[in-house]
């Protein structure tokens, strides 16, 4: 009964093998499960978007493609495993990782495995500075968000106190360094230290914070933890804003916060898509699918089409051809015209201010 | 500023102090540590979610919030009390003679089921509640005690008066003394061990879902796995006061919270560089006090040592 059984097994998973040699395979990672969870999905939601389009032309090079999605967790040690799951089942290309704890250590394993990587968040500038070609970003970066941020509240908060906050990862604390280096010697920084992801509470840091009398509080990090903390700093009486980057730009965090707690908050964040035409088709397939698309749900949209588009141009799926046709070409996204610098990083990437006002997110500047 | 910690202390402490009494309770009766205790919590804390988003649905929290809080917490704490009397009914009582090690296997299998429950049905996402009070409330010895950190404070304060009261003066509270000073003694004097039993389980389960509901509101945030750590940590407070008295799991609770924010309030900066945040260092601290303390004490601080089985 039991040899029946291998047989059975192993004849079917000679079967997949076969059929492996039409497909293929990209993979798309980030944060799936947990409190960062709707990132990863969002993510996920826009690369399958782009492979059914690119599927019903037929696929690249005659093959359809095979969407492998990868759940890391936002943990770096997750993200690894995902890289060498990715890389045993020949994938070509990826779209991912979100978070910047993850991304920069995979980066080394799909670069040596011939892979290209097209992360669409991840912000921390050390990670296309780490030299390897096949490595892309389609986002801006930490340092040049933290100035933006460092440079509006200078000018219209014009602070004397300022306190600084952030998650401890690689993203959150490497923005609230770029983000206090660019405020230079222009505002006192009364307050800095990290807090612990998914802690659920931030009262008695934030009773400290009070109690230095900022006039502002920076926050890296992402949108579960700001919720909380501008929801308990209410609670305790400190009515300053917060100030923080890309990774808070998603409705969840007015939900988690509460209308009354969120108001008020300062964003960095890309431009808003929605007026661009070049975006529509894909905003009105995403919303027909999913619902809303996601702050990153066009980004890893567009990352998708280039990784796709560079495959059927260059007619290959070798890492290295596909890496240097990116790095040389300009690609006309759903986002605008994307192209590249030497390092991976996009050559423009204009971060704005975004405000909550009554509840939504809202472009000031 | 001292006021303020004080009373985010006090607040996080009765949340503990809620779930540690269950702990408590149950081993002063059977001397077992019901590890599965966490996970009623955390079911009492899904329930508080789910009702109240119904009650929103339906405009109840809108209509009356005390009323809509008072439906929440009586259906969550029958709900889990029902639960907690078949975890003892189907993990426990079978076990009951069987080797001590046995029961102990069994709730930490119990636990593990409840999660994984809760993971297939309700998803591995974080769920969220907006905020149920007004964020602004009171000033009180120069610190703002928001409405639901009274509502906290004043429903564990009722609530341990009234266990109290239960243990102390009424028949089924002197059972439950008995069968924990005895349990054959007090079977052979006509007190229903079993049923003395399951009303122990019914009540440390619906303290949980007091604690669980009450998290939901203060945090706002409800996950499969949040049992985990604040049964470990209730558990510690269990110990800490001493495990089988109740004013030591309130005791043990109460400082247990009071002692986190305390180290999360203090931040060091060791140098220009390196700077040392308290709230990262919370739970190293917190359990090294429990370690101090309990070389001291071993007993725990209300615990009665060697007590003879005659």
């Amino acid at each position: 009964m039991n040899k029946i059984v291998y047989v059975l097994l192993i004849s079917a998973l000679l079967g997949c093998t076969h059929k492996e040699e039409n497909m293929i395979r990209i993979g798309a990672a980030g944060p799936m499960t947990g409190d960062q969870s709707k990132m990863g999905v969002d993510l996920r939601n826009a690369v399958e978007l782009a492979v059914a389009e690119w599927n019903a032309k037929g696929g690249v090079l005659g093959k359809k493609i095979e969407l492998l999605a990868g759940d890391d967790q936002a943990d770096p040690k997750q993200a690894v495993s995902i890289a060498n799951k990715f890389i045993n089942q020949k994938a070509v290309a990826l779209v991912g990782h979100w978070n910047s704890s993850c991304s920069i250590p995979t980066a080394k394993y799909y670069n040596d495995a011939n892979m290209v990587m097209i992360s669409p968040a991840t912000t921390n500038p050390q990670f296309t500075l780490q030299g390897f070609k096949r490595v892309f970003r389609v986002c801006g970066t930490d340092d040049q968000q933290g100035r933006v941020a460092a440079e509006f509240v200078l000018k219209s908060i014009k602070p004397k106190r300022v306190a600084i906050i952030h998650d401890k990862t690689a993203y959150g604390q490497g923005l609230a360094e770029y983000f206090k280096k660019a405020l230079g010697k222009n505002a006192d920084v009364v307050y800095e230290g990290g807090i612990l992801q998914r802690d659920p509470d931030y009262r008695a840091v934030l009773t400290t914070i009070k109690q230095k009398r900022p006039e502002l509080f920076f926050f890296g990090g992402i949108y579960p933890e700001a919720g909380r903390l501008v929801r308990q700093a209410k609670e305790i009486g400190m009515n300053v804003p917060m100030v923080t980057g890309d990774g808070v730009y998603d409705p969840t965090f007015i939900k988690i916060a509460g209308n009354e707690a969120a108001e008020g908050t300062y964003v960095t964040f890309g431009k808003e898509p929605q007026g661009l035409a070049s975006a529509q088709s894909f905003i009105e397939l995403y919303k027909a699918r999913y619902g809303d698309p996601g702050p990153y749900s066009i980004y890893a949209y567009d990352a998708a089409n280039i990784l796709l588009r560079s495959i059927a141009e260059t007619r290959s799926t070798d890492g290295s051809k596909l890496a240097e046709y990116i790095s040389r070409n300009t690609f006309h996204g759903a986002f605008g015209d994307i192209s590249f610098d030497k390092n991976g990083d996009v050559t423009v990437a204009p971060y704005v201010i975004w405000q909550v006002k009554n509840g939504k997110f809202v472009q000031i500047q | 500023m001292f006021t303020q910690q004080l009373i985010n202390g006090l607040a996080l402490g009765s949340v503990y102090a809620l779930i540690a009494l269950g702990y408590t309770m149950v081993y002063g009766i059977l001397q077992l540590i019901n590890f599965a205790h966490g996970e009623v919590y955390m079911l009492g804390a899904y329930l508080g979610i789910v009702l109240l988003g119904v009650m929103t649905y339906y405009g109840l929290t809108a209509y009356s919030l005390p009323l809509a809080l008072l439906l929440t917490v009586s259906l969550s704490m029958v709900f889990c009390a029902i639960y907690g009397a078949v975890i003892e009914r189907i993990a426990y009582r079978p076990l009951r003679n069987a080797t001590k090690l046995a029961p102990l296997i069994s709730a930490v299998g119990m636990s593990i089921i409840l999660q994984n429950i809760v993971m297939l049905t309700q998803g591995k996402e974080y769920k969220n509640l907006p905020p149920q009070f007004d964020s602004v409330g009171f000033t009180f010895l120069g610190a703002n005690v928001s409405p639901v950190q009274a509502f906290i404070l004043a429903a564990s304060i009722l609530i341990m008066l009234g266990l109290h009261f239960f243990v102390a003066k009424t028949r089924m509270g002197k059972a439950m003394r008995a069968t924990s000073q005895d349990r054959v003694m007090a079977g052979l004097v006509g007190i229903n061990i079993n049923q003395v039993i399951s009303i122990t389980f019914m009540i440390g389960s619906a303290l949980a879902a007091v604690a669980g509901v009450m998290v939901t509101l203060y945090y706002g945030v409800v996950h499969f796995f949040m049992g985990y750590l604040a049964g470990i940590k209730a558990f510690t407070a269990a110990v800490l006061g001493g495990i089988g008295s109740i004013p030591g799991a309130m005791l043990g609770g109460v400082l247990m919270g009071v002692i986190e924010t305390g180290v999360s309030s203090v931040t060091l900066h060791l140098s220009p560089t390196v700077t040392l945040t308290g709230s990262t260092l919370r739970d190293a601290v917190a359990f090294a006090v429990l370690i101090l303390i309990l070389l001291v004490r071993p007993a725990g601080l209300l615990g009665k040592a060697g007590r003879e089985k005659v």
